[in-house]
């Protein structure tokens, strides 16, 4: 018993098994998550090291180097990075697409290990970080205060962020812009002097102070007692009374050296957000939980935090991820409904019955449902690659179903009762179904195998599809015959209002058939012209090709712009600030759309990670621009980062700025970048070749945020030590380096605890005696025997400056010229900058060479071109064995250079780039135009076993399949629609892709219509014409 | 005795049964897909891919006086829809065990 016959036999097995898969696909739509695109495994370590007070040079020589010959041995690196200025060391390793980032993780460590110990003293142990886009923050929250302003940080980490990071799923909240409670012990030098005290004898005398140690039990009696001495600092004041030396049989105290401070710490960075000062406090996820989530969960939450907090600290939402992910989301959705409701009416006016459109409709849910499924099973989300397959396949599942119902239809119409029907029509058509939906299967499963970024992206669009196919299939074939088999029935009477409906759209399709029926006889009996006219359309269209621009990843208006302004280095924080409320006081003015403003100035200290990993310093401003939503708002994010980008340009003060669009969170969305990288050791060089860069890359039309990586020089002062002078004194290098750090940076002496809390104790210089050089030059240096020598008899000060930052790239000395793409297309900007780079003179030893989104563009392009050829052949492997003839695939597959024209003509209409999504459009194009060339060849072929002329079997066959070729296409484009018209968040990512099916599939339609039955006429006529010649051959040879 | 060959379209099989039933006729053989040909009209029921139909046939003995019945029977069934083709023979049966 077939498949078919045991469903129709069995309608109530059948029914409950469907109603099964569909309780299981809403189970687990229920656990399924929102996310914006599918969970993106990352491919990026990070390993940051800290060197405090390590010029970048120190920081390149003596960390990053030897990390990075370790690191360089690592398997499956792809490109290596590092950036190391003051303080501290970054190095990015990039690993390709795919890898298990755990077993990375573990051999960086092991690498790591082994290079630990020749690290410098000063150096922290080197910090992994896996970055992905669950680095980027889920939330920022600005805290806004007045009076408790000093104390922010203390009451923001108790009562806000120790809260947040009990949330399940969120990873670490981190406060920026709060000054950290720090006890300062200053010293003024000329006591320290006077007393012969040092401030490393100080710090050793707080360490031994502030000391709490349980000495052991001692049994009194019958009990055991714990013995324990108690001497941490209750008070930092307690500290004014050390005994830290004695002078001429006195004591000295360290009040009478120093002064003790309970303050906060000395450089931070300073958060405003709508000209409030504050502070910004930033929740990450931890890798893989789901963003709307946790950013619900805050939501909630923040009303009852709010209570706790003192009444001039005010809690406001900065950015909040999950809102673009929650519209985009939404927005997706709708277009899926509406894919449904355009369907199910163009089934409808097609067969003119309610009960058949309503079996044929039934497949969409249940096969769309299905897909939840494997969404639930494999832990994937709900994001715009998976809902966008959904729109995708909308219009194709119902295909299989169609051809089953139209089969049965005309088997009852002939008289057959609807249960034997059922059965028998099925089987008919169930060798055709399945192979049509091979071809489908041939272009979606391979998606899967892509490799590469591409392939991260596709693969879930590829698995969607794929099991969505073969669902609608197996329901085609069974659950669509039992349906007819107990709904359908013949000669149904029909009432005046279908009669009103669809007696005019009966006739204008009749009217439709007759005159594609006259023009496939006139193309036929005019082979040649017809053959002629379609070329020279094709190579007509082909002409806008050229002007055609390619783009990585289309550019998404999410309502962020964020950016860095830099005034000249060593600008003094409060002159950034002021700047900073300048630009406020304009862009508020000026922009009615903006909703809120968050800007931080200053250094990030060392605690801060995510601060740290952004450019910061006193001279730079950067900050958070959130747009309102963008149906409100005329312009759109990237017109009004245009128009910040000039006033940026204008304000004098400012030396550098860049403004990105979307906030440059992560690869996806934001605009893309076009960098030139110059390799080379020699700083004056790559230097020069970087500024002649930069100036004619900024007079390329379309590229703004021109800016060299390598940062401005730092002036610094610089102590050159004399090796002889020291080793006179019994000193040697370090010593004195030390002696130099513990005064000016200071050291840590110990940690005062409070509350449970720990704060740091830093014994350093006053500041009023750090502020000259004489100061350094008057600094005592002591050797083992106490004897003391000035800083300015065994070295001197010069100054000098020096690169804040030095950025490696496999090794190599690298400096980034780099651009934004705005307004032009990727490959037209790097004709021009390619034509700059011939134009500039470059020694030897350095070279130079195109990246940013560039490569990754060219990577995946690569990768999807490659798959576009496999599916190509793929599609012609099912179609041939289907017909078992290499002939008719060939003719077949001339309907896809049509599709090519369409797609063409699409973009020259839109505006639309070729861009990844418009790519995997075209490669889909090639699965669905065949479709239709499928169906009308099938049935040219059956005409001719019918024992029909070619000529007859071509026009009658054509005309018979008309009806189902427009109504298989029409529920295709018009499920496809929404997406394409669709204005919502995000919609610019799907809409390439929708855009190059509709056109590429309504062109080729229309063409393969027509060049389809008459390229089989010419090739079957010349095979009948070959086979008599030969047979008349042979007979007279005979 | 005579025995009734009846040809017909697959979809028929089950009222073909029930005629039978109908008649009082309990023994039967069938052979589910045969193909066919009608001599004047009627399509092919051939399962290739120009003609995908097929048709079932089934032989039946059943004492003489029943004959005629069946016969008015399958008729009028060929009668409701021409279009599938049924079509029945009868034999004279010569001997059997």
């Amino acid at each position: 018993m077939s498949i078919y016959e045991g469903s129709v036999k069995k309608p109530v097995m059948t029914t409950l098994v469907f109603v099964a898969v569909v309780i299981i696909g809403l189970f687990s739509l229920n656990n399924v998550p929102i996310d914006l695109l599918p969970d993106i495994e990352t491919n990026t370590i990070m390993v940051l090291t800290t060197y405090e007070g390590a010029s970048a040079a120190d920081v390149e020589t003596n960390v990053t180097r030897p990390l990075e010959n370790s690191l360089n041995t690592v398997a499956n690196l792809k490109k290596l990075r590092s950036s190391s200025r003051e303080n501290r060391s970054l190095i990015t390793l990039e690993f390709d697409f795919g890898e298990d980032i755990d077993v990375l993780t573990d051999d960086v460590r092991q690498k790591l290990d082994m290079v630990k110990s020749f690290m410098p003293d000063g150096a922290t142990d080197p910090i992994i970080f896996k970055f992905s886009t669950d680095m980027i923050p889920v939330m920022l929250i600005s805290a806004t205060a007045d009076q408790s302003l000093p104390a922010l940080y203390k009451i923001l980490e108790e009562n806000v962020a120790n809260p947040l990071a009990r949330i399940p799923g969120v990873g670490t909240v981190s406060i920026n812009g709060a000054p950290e409670r720090e006890i300062q012990v200053f010293v003024d030098p000329a006591r320290l002097e006077a007393y012969n005290l040092t401030i490393e004898a100080i710090g050793n005398v707080i360490r031994m102070e502030n000391m709490n140690l349980p000495a052991g039990t001692m049994d009194i009696g019958n009990e055991s007692y714990a013995l324990r001495v108690q001497g941490e600092f209750v008070s930092p004041m307690e500290m004014k009374r050390l005994v830290v030396g004695s002078y001429a049989g006195r004591n000295v105290y360290l009040s009478d050296v120093a002064e003790v401070r309970d303050d906060l710490e000395e450089r931070t960075q300073e958060v405003f957000t709508n000209s409030v000062q504050g502070a910004t406090i930033v929740v990450q996820k931890q890798s893989g939980s789901n963003t709307v989530q946790i950013a619900n969960a805050v939501v909630k939450m923040m009303p009852e935090l709010q209570k706790n907090l003192p009444s001039d600290v005010k809690l406001e939402t900065i950015m909040d991820t999950s809102d673009n992910i929650k519209q985009t989301i939404s927005g997706l959705a709708d277009t899926v409904l509406y894919a449904f409701i355009f369907v199910a009416i163009v089934v409808l006016a097609f067969l003119g019955r309610w009960r058949a459109t309503f079996i044929i409709i039934i497949t969409i849910p249940i096969s769309l449902i299905a897909a939840f499924i494997y969404l639930g099973i494999t832990g994937g989300s709900l994001n715009i690659i998976s809902l966008s397959s959904l729109s995708v396949a909308i219009g194709m599942v119902v295909d299989d179903a169609i051809v089953v119902i139209e089969n049965i239809t005309r088997h009852i119409e002939r008289g057959s009762r609807p249960k034997s029907a059922a059965v028998h029509a099925t089987n008919e058509v169930a060798i055709s179904v399945i192979a049509s939906t091979l071809t489908l299967l041939a272009v979606f499963f391979p998606l899967t195998m892509v490799g590469g970024q591409a392939g991260v992206m596709f693969e879930q669009l590829g698995w969607m599809v794929t099991i969505i196919m073969i669902v609608s299939t197996v329901s085609a074939l069974t659950l669509t015959p039992m349906l007819a088999s107990q709904m359908l029935k013949l000669d149904a009477k029909h009432g005046t209002l279908y009669l009103k409906v669809f007696t005019p759209i009966e006739r204008a399709l009749d009217k439709l058939d007759s005159a594609y029926g006259k023009a496939v006889d006139w193309a036929v009996r005019h082979r040649k012209a017809t053959v002629w006219g379609v070329l020279g359309f094709f190579v007509l269209s082909l002409i806008p090709a050229g002007f055609i621009g390619t783009e990585f990843i289309p550019a998404q208006d999410n309502s962020v712009i964020a950016g860095t302004a830099e005034l000249p280095v060593g600008t003094r924080s409060e002159v950034t600030r002021e700047t900073a409320q300048q630009l406020y006081k304009l862009w508020k003015e000026k922009y009615p759309e903006l909703d809120m403003i968050n800007y931080n100035i200053g250094q990030a200290s060392s605690s801060n990670v995510w601060g740290s990993m952004q450019n910061n310093g006193s001279n730079i401003i950067s900050f958070n621009l959130r747009l309102i939503d963008l149906q409100s708002r005329d312009r759109s994010m990237f017109a009004i980062a245009d128009s910040i980008r000039l006033d940026l340009q204008r304000m004098p003060e400012i030396r550098k700025s860049n403004v990105l669009a979307g906030g440059g969170m992560g690869m996806m969305g934001g605009q893309s970048t076009l960098d030139v990288e110059i390799f080379g050791y020699d700083f004056t060089e790559t230097d020069r070749i970087a500024a002649e860069m930069k100036e004619k890359m900024s007079k390329v039309p379309g590229l703004v945020n021109v800016t060299i990586s390598r940062g401005d020089y730092l002036p610094e002062y610089r102590v050159q030590f004399d090796r002889e002078k020291l080793a006179m004194n019994g000193l040697n290098m370090s010593t004195a380096a030390t002696f130099l750090r513990n005064r000016i940076n200071g050291m840590t002496a110990s940690l005062y605890r409070e509350d449970g809390e720990e704060y740091t104790i830093r014994v350093a210089y006053a500041p009023e005696f750090r502020q000259s050089v004489e100061a350094l030059e008057n600094i005592l240096i002591y050797n083992n025997q106490g004897q003391s020598v000035r800083l300015s008899e065994v070295g001197r000060v010069i100054e000098e400056f020096s690169p804040p930052s030095i950025d490696r790239q496999n090794r190599q000395r690298i400096v980034r010229v780099q651009s934004t793409v705005s307004g032009t297309t990727i490959d037209k900007a790097v004709v021009e900058i390619n034509k700059a780079i011939d134009e500039i003179e470059i020694p030897t030893n350095i070279y130079t060479q195109i990246g940013g989104t560039y490569i990754d563009q060219q990577d995946s392009f690569a990768d999807l071109g490659l798959l576009l050829l496999l599916i190509t052949l793929l599609v012609f492997i099912v179609m041939a064995s289907q017909f078992e003839s290499l002939t008719y695939p060939f003719i077949i597959m001339f309907s896809v250079p049509f599709a090519v024209s369409g797609v063409i003509l699409a973009f020259a209409v839109t505006g639309v780039t070729l861009n990844m999504m418009s790519f995997v459009g075209i490669i889909m194009l090639v699965g669905i135009v065949v479709k239709n060339g499928i169906v009308l060849v099938d049935y040219i072929n059956l005409n001719r076993g019918r024992g029909m002329s070619i000529v007859q079997s071509v026009v009658k066959g054509g005309q018979a399949r008309l009806r189902p070729v427009l109504m298989t296409t029409l529920t295709t484009i018009l499920g496809m629609a929404p997406l394409a018209l669709s204005n919502s968040e995000g919609s610019e990512l799907w809409k390439s892709m929708a855009i190059t099916v509709i056109g590429g599939l309504t062109v080729s339609t229309i063409f393969t219509l027509v060049v389809v039955p008459t390229v089989y006429a010419i090739v079957a006529g010349r095979k009948t014409k070959n086979f008599r010649k030969k047979w008349r051959r042979k007979m007279l040879n005979a | 005795m005579k025995s009734i060959f009846i040809a017909f379209d697959q979809a028929y099989y089950d009222q073909i049964l029930s005629v039978l039933r109908g008649n009082n006729v309990r023994g039967y053989t069938s052979w589910q897909e045969v193909q066919g040909k009608g001599s004047r009209t009627g399509e092919p029921h051939l399962g290739t891919h120009a003609w995908p139909t097929l048709n079932s046939a089934m032989i039946t003995v059943v004492e003489d006086d029943r004959v005629e019945n069946i016969l008015n029977d399958l008729k009028a069934l060929d009668l409701t829809s021409e279009m599938m083709g049924l079509r029945a023979f009868v034999w004279n049966v010569e001997d059997m065990i």
